[in-house]
């Protein structure tokens, strides 16, 4: 069975650290990163967050670099494109398909480069969120923030019933794959629809025992769930402004000498 | 397809948002009402919505040994009809980035715009269309999932293209690029989703069609129908 995130948070040593401090950190990571015209910034956030990780988080380093690989393609067709179309300036090299000149300048690189460093920054402020918070924790941060209740009960209930199924649908797999069920395409597409229906008709029946269980326990549309008091404490606060400290030293730095280049 | 973290830049990711949080409301709105008129109904979409996320974390059979996910949204489209799955898909999209590092919190309107709001509108458009036109129920199932994952990522060759248009061709220039990457290469895993699809319902049918019938998908008569007359 594949390992999610979730299960590296559950057993994260920052589980108990205070919620709100945890996704300060992150947002403020991210909207940095974005809002940068520089690579720097973003590259910067990308080393403190992943060290945070790798070291506060005690994440294994090769499950990370295999976590960061991921969406690799994704970005590097991305980058490639934009690389070519993007920007002016002199052209740094260039080739003929079919008639149609296609080639690289010097801003559709640093685009190209900044993108990059934009994606890879905001990827590791979020696997440190995905990989020190469980969802369990970030439930009673979704109840502070006013959105209806049953969209809070509905994704509660959701997260619940995902790892069932996940179970239900490896065990059919797991069946199906040990009796030859995925030797070829056509046998591969017929096993899978038989998974995917059994399992939509079990989730339906689960649905509705559930219905039966919770009413019976006088569910009214609300659960109430119980929230820990963590306390932050003086360390993690210092570290944490000291880091956007650093941050926004070096956001200005890097976007300042942009403004001085543009002149 | 999944925007990463961090890839659309300042104007382009706000306005995602912009587009998509009041389909969102809309879609809360439909489904606190059906909530109150139906208590049972909110085990069955919580059910429903980890089944979507499921789905989606499965590897689609390929051809060329690449792995590829099904969308999932055409189906749930056609099941649930296009707003209670933009909610469903809002939930889902957040999990998939927070459990399987897909997606991202910045681009996430992006991503619902495509794959929880235009994906499975299309979807339900086409199979509304064609159960009135009385083409065969698998048919307008095949066409609908297909399109449905084909339009998620036409949508998103667009919206990168906005974000990033070419110097010389400006935004055409660059959807053009995007297209030819990212729309056909996915043609072939669009039919395959739309055959997967077509045949999850068959076997739904075959085995316990009351739970299209009750979620009025279909009617009494059209299950008769494909069923033989025997059945």
């Amino acid at each position: 069975m594949t390992k999610m995130l979730d299960d590296y948070a559950l057993l994260s040593p920052l589980r108990y650290t205070n919620n709100w401090l945890k996704i300060g950190v992150v947002g403020f990571g991210i909207l940095m990163g974005i809002s940068s015209q520089a690579p720097l910034v973003p590259f910067s956030i990308a080393i403190c967050m992943s060290l945070a990780t790798l070291i506060f988080g005690r994440v294994p380093p090769k499950f990370y670099l295999k976590l960061l690989m991921g969406p690799a393609v994704f970005v590097v067709f991305s980058i490639i494109i934009i690389a070519f179309f993007f920007g002016g300036g002199p052209e740094l090299f260039g080739f003929n398909v079919l008639d149609y000149h296609l080639g690289v300048n010097t801003g559709g690189l640093s685009m190209a480069f900044l993108v990059f460093s934009r994606t890879l920054g905001g990827m590791c402020c979020l696997f440190f969120l995905a990989l020190t918070t469980p969802m369990v924790e970030l439930f009673s941060v979704l109840k502070k923030t006013g959105l209806p209740d049953s969209f809070i009960e509905l994704s509660m209930m959701m997260y619940r019933y995902i790892f069932v199924f996940l179970d239900v649908a490896w065990c059919i797999k797991h069946a199906q794959t040990v009796r030859l069920g995925y030797h070829d395409l056509k046998t591969s597409l017929h096993s899978m629809a038989m998974l995917c229906s059994t399992l939509f008709l079990r989730s339906w029946e689960q649905g509705e025992k559930t219905f039966v269980a919770m009413n019976a326990r006088c569910y009214d549309g609300k659960m109430m769930i119980f929230e820990e008091k963590r306390p932050v404490n003086f360390s993690e606060v210092a570290l944490s402004l000291t880091y956007m400290v650093a941050i926004v030293g070096v956001w200005y730095v890097s976007n300042g000498m942009l403004e001085v280049s543009f002149w | 397809m999944h925007i990463m973290e961090g890839f659309l830049p300042s104007p382009w990711w706000q306005l995602w948002f912009v587009f998509s949080i009041p389909v969102i409301m809309f879609g809360m709105y439909r489904l606190n009402k059906l909530v109150s008129e139906r208590r049972d109904l909110l085990p069955l979409l919580a059910v429903a919505g980890a089944f979507i996320f499921v789905l989606s974390s499965l590897k689609l059979p390929s051809v060329t040994g690449s792995s590829s996910h099904p969308t999932g949204t055409g189906m749930a489209a056609i099941l649930f009809g296009p707003a209670v799955t933009a909610v469903l898909g809002v939930i889902v999209l957040l999990y998939q980035a927070l459990f399987l590092a897909h997606g991202g919190l910045t681009t996430l309107g992006a991503n619902v715009a495509s794959m929880g709001i235009i994906g499975p509108l299309a979807a339900y458009l086409i199979y509304k269309a064609g159960m009135k036109a009385n083409i065969n129920f698998y048919v307008v199932v095949f066409l609908a999932a297909t399109f449905a994952d084909w339009i998620t990522y036409v949508v998103t060759s667009t919206q990168l293209a906005l974000a990033f248009p070419s110097q010389t061709g400006g935004f055409m220039g660059s959807l053009q690029a995007f297209l030819a990457i990212f729309a056909t290469t996915q043609v072939p895993l669009a039919i395959m989703e739309g055959a997967l699809t077509a045949l999850i319902f068959k076997y739904i049918i075959q085995v316990k069609s009351d739970a299209l019938v009750e979620l009025k998908v279909i009617s009494q008569e059209t299950v008769n129908k494909l069923r033989g007359i025997t059945a």
